[in-house]
C-alpha cells in the first residue's frame, strides 16, 4: 500500500537566519554548562552563548560544542582504559588442555538447549 | 506471549516537538469516532469574553510565529481558564486563547491556537494522520508535567524530572545526586544495548547534554539508517528531530523538522515517514520492531482532555518554581499528546482508550517509556522511578497476526 506524500517548498520554508527559541535558548545553555562541568578550561569552545541570536549562530556553537564533549569522554575513555592491569595469565600445558576441554563442553551446551527450546531463564515477560 | 511480542527485538522512540492531540489528530474523530478528538462544538472564551470554536485552519508554517506559552504557569492557565489555586478547581481547558494573547498574539490571531488540521485536503498531514488510523493510537496518552520541554523530555529518558518544572539545568547536578540513571545507562549496565540517536551533531541532544562525554550512547539520524540498514540497531532507540535551521555539509540546507511552531510542520511529516520507512522496508526488521511516535508536550495548542491526576513523584516543586503561588506535587498530568504505536502486529485502526472511557481507559505518559524498556529488556523495573513504577507500558498491544505486506503502508517521499 503505496501513499504519495505531498510535496512543500523547502526552500521558503528554510530561514537559518529565524531568532532562535526559547528551547533553543536553553539547549545552549545545557551544553554551555556540561562544557564547563566537563572540559578543562583550554578545551572549551571559549564562545560567549549570549552573543547567538539566529539558529545558524546557535547550530554552529552546538556543533562545536557536542564534538568537543565527545572527544573529551573518548580521551577520558581512553586513559582509563589504559590505566587498567591487564588481566593475563600465564598456563601450562596441563592447565591449557584442561581448558580447552572445558571450553569444549561449553560450546555443546546451547547446541543441547536449542533442541529442548529456549531456556525459561531467558523467557521475557509479556508487558501488562 | 503474543506472537508479535515473542518477536519483539527492537524498540524506536521518535520524540518531536509541542503539539497538541487534538491540533494534530482531534480531525481523525470524524473518521472514528472511537478517537478521541474534535465534534467541532468545542470552544475558548477570547480576551472579551467572546465563544471561540475550534476550527480545521491549521496552518503548515507562519501561523504560529509568537510561540505560544508552555511554561508551567501559562499551561496552569490553559488548563484552569484562570480559576484561583485552591483545593477543589477542576480542569476545564478554558484558558488556551487568553494565554496566546499574553504571548504578543493580538486581536484575532490569538485564536490560531483552537486551530487544528483537517484530515481531507491539502493541509492535511497524510503521514501522522495514516499512522494514527493504520496501527494503533492513544486516546490517553499525556506529557508528564503541565510545563514545557526539557523537564518532559526527562520523563521519558529518567522517569522522572528531579522535581524541576522549567527548563532549569536540573539534569546534570540532580541526575548525578539522586543516582537515578538514564534508561540507557540502565540497559548498558545490564549487558543490552540502547542508544540515543540525534539528528546531526549541529542539532545535538536536547536534554541530556550530560552525558555527551558517554559518546558510545549516542549516535547521528545517519547512523540510525545506516544501523537498520546493517542489522546493527540497538534493542532500544530513542530518535531526536532536527531542531534548527542550518546549513548542511557542502553547503545544503538542513531543514528543523522537529515541528516546534514556527518550524514546517510538513518538514516532521516527512521526518517520521523517513523513520517509518526506513523501518519498513527491511522485513527482518519490520517483524521485529516497535515504533512509537510521540511528541514531547503540547506546545500551549488546544486540546479537549482535562488532564489527569497520577501518582505523585516523591518530589514537589515550590511555588516560587511553579510561579502559581502554589507548590506542585508532580501529582497531576501534562495536556494530552499524539502517540501512535506501529508494528506489523498491531491490527489496523486500533484505538487505546483513554479518559473517555471509565471502565477500560488506559492513561500513558512518558514514564511509560522507560517503563516499557524495562520491562521488555530488563525483565522489570531494575532501578524505576515511582512514576515509571506506576505507568502503564503499551507492548500488550502487539497481538499474534503479523498483517501481510502488502496491508501495511508505505510512504512515497518526493525528492
Amino acid at each position: 500500500m503505496s501513499i504519495d506524500v505531498p510535496d512543500f517548498d523547502e526552500k521558503a520554508a528554510y530561514d537559518h537566519d529565524r531568532p532562535i527559541s526559547g528551547l533553543i535558548r536553553t539547549q545552549l545553555l545545557h551544553l554551555h554548562q556540561a562544557e564547563n562541568l566537563s572540559l578543562p578550561p583550554g578545551r572549551r569552545t571559549g564562545i560567549n552563548i549570549n552573543d547567538l541570536q539566529t539558529e545558524r549562530q546557535a547550530s554552529e556553537y552546538i556543533q562545536k560544542a557536542t564534538v568537543l564533549l565527545h572527544r573529551h569522554g573518548k580521551a577520558q575513555a581512553a586513559k582509563a582504559a589504559a590505566k587498567r592491569p591487564r588481566k593475563t595469565k600465564k598456563v601450562g600445558p596441563k592447565v591449557r588442555a584442561v581448558a580447552t576441554k572445558k571450553a569444549a563442553k561449553r560450546r555443546k551446551k546451547p547446541i543441547a538447549k536449542a533442541r529442548t527450546g529456549r531456556p525459561a531463564a531467558k523467557r521475557r515477560k509479556s508487558s501488562k | 506471549m503474543s506472537q508479535g511480542l515473542d518477536k519483539l527485538k527492537h524498540i524506536v522512540v521518535l520524540m518531536m516537538e509541542n503539539r497538541s492531540f487534538d491540533h494534530m489528530l482531534g480531525g481523525l474523530k470524524k473518521k472514528n469516532p472511537k478517537i478521541n478528538g474534535l465534534n467541532g462544538d468545542e470552544s475558548n472564551p477570547d480576551v472579551s469574553g467572546n465563544r471561540v470554536p475550534v476550527a480545521p485552519d491549521a496552518t503548515f508554517q507562519g501561523q504560529l510565529d509568537h510561540d505560544p506559552d508552555h511554561h508551567f504557569l501559562g499551561v496552569d492557565l490553559q488548563i484552569f481558564g484562570g480559576a484561583p489555586q485552591g483545593p477543589g478547581r477542576l480542569p476545564n481547558m478554558e484558558g488556551f486563547i487568553q494565554s496566546y494573547a499574553t504571548q504578543g498574539a493580538g486581536g484575532n490571531s490569538s485564536h490560531a491556537i483552537m486551530h487544528y488540521f483537517p484530515v481531507e485536503g491539502p493541509t492535511r498531514l497524510t503521514v501522522l494522520q495514516t499512522l494514527a488510523t493504520e496501527f494503533a493510537v492513544f486516546n490517553g496518552w499525556f506529557s508528564s508535567i503541565p510545563g514545557p520541554t526539557i523537564c518532559n523530555r526527562a520523563f521519558a529518558h529518567y522517569g522522572t524530572s528531579f522535581g524541576n518544572v522549567d527548563m532549569n539545568l536540573f539534569l546534570m547536578p540532580a541526575a548525578k545526586k539522586s543516582k537515578v540513571p538514564s534508561i540507557y545507562e540502565r540497559l548498558a549496565s545490564n549487558g543490552h544495548t540502547g542508544r540515543l540517536y540525534y539528528f546531526d551533531q549541529s542539532s545535538s541532544t536536547m536534554e541530556i547534554a550530560n552525558l555527551l562525554t558517554d559518546q558510545s550512547l549516542f549516535g547521528t539520524f545517519d547512523q540510525f539508517l545506516h544501523d537498520c540498514r546493517s542489522g546493527t540497531l540497538p534493542e532500544y532507540s530513542f530518535v531526536e528531530p532536527n531542531y534548527t535551521d542550518h546549513p548542511g555539509p557542502g553547503g545544503g540546507q538542513m531543514l528543523a523538522n522537529d515541528q516546534h511552531p514556527d518550524h514546517h510542520v510538513l518538514a516532521g511529516d516527512n521526518f517520521i515517514a523517513t523513520v517509518f520507512n526506513q523501518i519498513r522496508i527491511i522485513p527482518e526488521l519490520w517483524e521485529s520492531t516497535a515504533l512509537l511516535v510521540v511528541y514531547d508536550e503540547h506546545g500551549g495548542l488546544y486540546d479537549h482532555v482535562p488532564p489527569p491526576s497520577c501518582t505523585a513523584d516523591g518530589f514537589t516543586a515550590s511555588a516560587a518554581a511553579t510561579g502559581t503561588g502554589a507548590e506542585f506535587k508532580f501529582d497531576r498530568l501534562g495536556v494530552r499528546v499524539p502517540a501512535i504505536l506501529i508494528s506489523p502486529y498491531i491490527a489496523r485502526g486500533t484505538v487505546v482508550p483513554g479518559a473517555e472511557d471509565a471502565v477500560n481507559g488506559r492513561i500513558f505518559e512518558h514514564a511509560s517509556i522507560p517503563a516499557t524498556i524495562s520491562r521488555h529488556f530488563l525483565d522489570d523495573n531494575d532501578d524505576g522511578t515511582i512514576r515509571e513504577q506506576s505507568a502503564e507500558t503499551f507492548l500488550d498491544l502487539l497481538g499474534d497476526t503479523l498483517r501481510p505486506d502488502n496491508d501495511c503502508p508505505f510512504f512515497k517521499l518526493k525528492g
